[in-house]
């Protein structure tokens, strides 16, 4: 710095970094004003700088970046001021600018601690792991009796590639730990092992499967997730060829849990089997050890074929109509990729409905006589199957037969509901789902079934009672459900506006989508400095990976590709105010009801904003270092979503994440031609027919032949 | 019938959540149709009134009511019955046998009576098999059905002795 302070001033600076520490901001105040006061000292850059700051903690931002920046122009080589100024960016979220002061705080102040552990956080958050690995070996070099700084260097390295390296350096920390300490507490035993997992996860991700599978075994003492060690010594040895050691291994390991499919998988990729009858023994013989386990009896029903096929899903069936299993038809609907098994499930259901009708027994020679509920279990199934074979009649007139008998089973309104919707009825499923829902108003499964029907049926404002009855009192049901981050909710809605013309909702909800998207990959950042205190490596590495390709998740997809759309209309058809389509309640008001009605939703609005920004300045208050400030738009009309100059840029910004993570799907390829298109740039319009075409399946082709057209056109 | 495997039949209580199923169950048993005030006084009545799961499906139902007829606490049977698909399974037994342990648990019931249409002769002859006799022939009981006429029913339940 180079404006140091007198030793009584001196005092009073320390005193202001401590009420900041301890959130007694008024104080904090108090004791700058002291030192500001005196004209000696009234543009004293560091006091200046802490003023902002902790003006900023109880709301006051305008004010505080002012101060901040004004105490960095008077003391610029102060590695405080620069300090400040980062954490009041990173309080609003502009990391790449809070990086940037924290290196600047840094030259003046090569080994302040603090600023570079702030540093590496900001760095692995915007994943500029060269970045955080420099700072990670300049703590270590610092700092080598924590554990933090080995660990940070270890997963920097990791993330980085340089494996050898990453191990290495958790090899030498292991050595500085002192090795019998870790007998006497549970919790030093568990972040022992986990260590020693991750490392084994780098050696495994490095390819160096030998070295993998000694290091497992000198450690299997220590090594207290034995569900995780097992897992991978019998990776380690399928990789090293040593089948026989796997084979005992995944067996071990389905006696565990003979329900994770995966571990059957792998024990047939071992014993490699010649024929489905060599097949079956593998899962035969876990089932005569556990009899009532699911997966061996399912699993097969997959390769087997015929007779045996035949009697193996007839068994299956007999047992779980007995039983009265619901999802029967689930469980068995992957299968129904296969034509010939799609017919010899039907014919076993339709003859067991013949037989139980007849004398209450699944075949005539049976002995034992049936329930009238595996009656009517079998009619269920049976008319789910009619469904998927898209023979929606005859399921409706069978689940209506069985309504006669028993109108209590609401399994069977919601299956009327979904085949009406099927025959494109969504009036009449929304009559049944809401009939279901009524039966029992306590399952919430079937009250967001309900509001979903009436999303898609443009009852808006019905969902919205429907999904009340189980949101919290006193807030709005889109206030409640955007805090829960429901995005199914909201794609539907974006959907159900879209359709009816209503842009600016559609486009409203589409953005709150993406907001979630960005706040969950905002969440992520306690967990940097978190994780490492917990030693859950293994899940903190796998989560950034999940967090580094988060929008590819479907329902960013669905939002994407319906804010895309309508931006493309709103480019094709620009937007006229008065161009709005009310839904169902509101076309058969009166224009006088409308006014009025128009009227109380702006003044809501106007009070929820308000209400928001004075909740925000309360946690302002309470809560320093959260500082949430998310611009509020004040009127939030849906107008202003419409009215905007460049509908083909925001369409671009959706559209950036779906090339980068969806670039699978078609309709990624189809929405970017479609936006090229408008813009006129051939070459991309040509990249995005290609790509098109590379990833299009049968149902796509209509849509790929317009876009040749076009393409050929231009 | 005690020969088929695997029936569980179990009482549940009636709720603001699930009462509507108590509705559709009488809407497909009884001819005769219940106002919203009945509903209104089941959801009070507590173990008076119970809904019959078999196999987990819900498909009868039982609803009585105190009644006080000159000091003397009688208890009605307002509606006993079970989807016609499921009958002869038992599950009518059960829900007469809950009646039965209501009655004994609370005591001081003098009996108990329903009325029963008179051309109902299976259910007549169910409440007779339990012990039920018909006392009394009210004419023209049922508005809006034919036969208009009920009998009464009554089970004489032996008072507990006052110590």
């Amino acid at each position: 710095t180079s404006q140091p302070l007198p030793p009584k001033e001196k005092t009073l600076f320390n005193r202001i970094l401590k009420c900041y520490e301890q959130k007694q901001y008024k104080n904090g105040l108090k004791f700058a004003k002291q030192i500001l006061s005196n004209p000696k000292f009234a543009e004293h850059g560091e006091t200046l700088a802490m003023k902002g700051l902790t003006l900023n903690c109880t709301g006051k931002k305008e004010e505080a970046y002012e101060l901040v920046k004004r105490g960095l122009k008077n003391d610029l080589k102060s590695h405080v001021c620069w300090h400040v100024y980062g954490l009041l960016q990173r309080s609003d979220k502009k990391y790449d600018e809070a990086i940037k002061c924290y290196r600047n705080a840094l030259r003046w102040d090569k080994e302040n601690l603090h600023i570079l552990r702030d540093l590496s956080m900001l760095q692995v958050h915007m994943r500029d792991i060269e970045g955080y690995r420099e700072t990670r070996h300049a703590l270590l070099q610092l700092k080598p009796g924590q554990r933090a700084p080995w660990i940070g260097y270890a997963i920097a390295n990791h993330l980085l590639k340089d494996y050898t390296v990453a191990f290495k350096v958790l090899e030498e920390f292991g050595k500085t730990q002192q090795n019998d300490y870790y007998l006497f507490d549970e919790e030093m035993v568990y972040e022992h092992s986990e260590l020693l997992l991750y490392q084994n996860y780098i050696l495994q991700e490095a390819g160096l499967f030998q070295q993998a599978i000694e290091h497992l075994e000198t450690n299997k003492e220590k090594i207290v997730d034995k569900l995780s060690w097992l897992e991978y010594k019998g990776d380690l040895c399928v990789k090293l060829e040593r089948l026989e050691e796997a084979e005992k291994i995944f067996t071990s390991l389905v006696n565990r849990n003979p329900e994770n499919h995966s571990y059957y998988q792998k024990l047939e990729s071992v014993i490699k089997p010649s024929n489905e009858v060599e097949r079956l023994q593998i899962y035969d013989a876990v089932s005569a050890i556990f009899p009532k386990a699911d997966s061996p009896k399912s699993l097969p029903l997959t390769f087997l074929t015929g007779p045996m096929f035949q009697e193996r899903v007839d068994k299956i069936m007999r047992e779980q109509l007995k039983r009265g299993v619901p999802p029967l038809f689930v469980s068995l609907k992957p299968l129904y990729k296969e034509q010939e098994k799609v017919k010899c499930i039907g014919e076993i259901a339709e003859q067991f409905i013949r037989s139980l009708e007849a004398n209450s027994k699944f075949s005539p020679d049976d002995e034992e006589i049936e329930p009238p509920t595996t009656l009517l279990w079998a009619r269920f199934f049976y008319a789910q199957h009619l469904d998927k074979i898209k023979e929606y009649e005859k399921a409706l007139q069978l689940i209506n037969e069985s309504l006669e008998h028993t109108p209590t089973l609401i399994e069977l309104h919601v299956l009327k509901a979904k085949v009406l919707k099927h025959l494109g009825d969504t009036a009449g499923a929304v009559a049944s789902m809401d009939e279901a829902q009524s039966l029992d108003t306590a399952d919430r499964f079937i009250n967001c079934k309900c509001a979903a029907y009436m999303i898609r049926n443009d009852m808006i404002s019905d969902a919205e009672e429907t999904a009340a009855k189980f949101t919290r009192e006193n807030v709005s049901i889109d206030e409640y459900l955007k805090e829960m981050q429901c995005m199914w909710y909201e794609v539907a809605c974006a959907s159900a506006h879209s359709r009816a013309n209503r842009y600016g909702e559609a486009l409203k909800k589409c953005h709150e989508v993406d907001k979630h998207f960005t706040e969950i990959i905002e969440d992520q950042f306690d967990f940097h400095q978190y994780c490492m205190r917990k030693m859950t490596l293994r899940s903190y590495v796998k989560m950034l990976k999940l967090e580094d390709s988060l929008r590819s998740h479907r329902f960013y997809f669905q939002a994407a590709k319906a804010a895309i759309k309508v931006y493309i209309h709103l480019h094709d058809e620009p937007y006229q105010p008065g161009d709005r389509i009310q839904d169902e309640k509101e076309s058969s008001m009166s224009n006088a009801e409308l006014k009025k009605l128009r009227n109380k939703q702006r003044r809501q609005e106007r009070k929820k904003a308000a209400a928001e920004e004075r909740k925000k300045n309360e946690q302002h208050d309470k809560s320093g270092k959260k500082n949430h400030t998310d611009t509020i738009l004040i009127n939030p009309s849906f107008c202003n979503f419409c009215q905007i100059s460049n509908p083909l840029e925001q369409a671009q910004k959706f559209l950036a994440p779906l090339e980068l993570y969806c670039s699978g799907k078609f309709e990624t390829h189809y929405l970017a031609f479609q936006i090229a298109e408008r813009r006129g740039t051939l070459l991309v319009m040509l990249r995005a027919l290609l790509r098109a075409q590379k990833v299009a399946k049968e149902s796509d082709m209509p849509n790929l032949h317009v876009c040749r057209v076009r393409f050929a056109k231009k | 019938m005690g020969q088929i495997k695997g029936v569980r039949i179990e009482l549940g209580g009636i709720t603001q959540h699930n009462i509507k199923q108590l509705k559709r169950l009488n809407q497909y048993i009884f001819p005769v149709s219940y106002n919203d005030k009945f509903y209104k006084d089941v959801l009070e009545v507590g173990e008076l009134a119970k809904l019959a799961y078999f196999n987990d499906v819900v498909v009868g139902a039982v609803c009585c009511r105190v009644d006080v007829h000159d000091g003397v606490r009688h208890l009605y049977i307002m509606t006993l019955g079970c989807l016609a698909m499921y009958r002869r399974h038992g599950i009518g037994s059960v829900l007469l046998e809950h009646v039965f342990k209501i009655a004994k648990s609370q005591g001081s019931f003098h009996s108990i009576f329903l009325h029963v249409q008179i051309n109902n002769d299976s259910a007549i002859n169910f409440y007779k098999h339990f012990g039920f006799e018909i006392v009394e022939t009210k004419e023209h009981y049922y508005k809006r059905i034919e036969p208009s006429d009920a009998y009464v029913l009554e089970k004489r339940l032996i008072p507990e002795k006052s110590a």
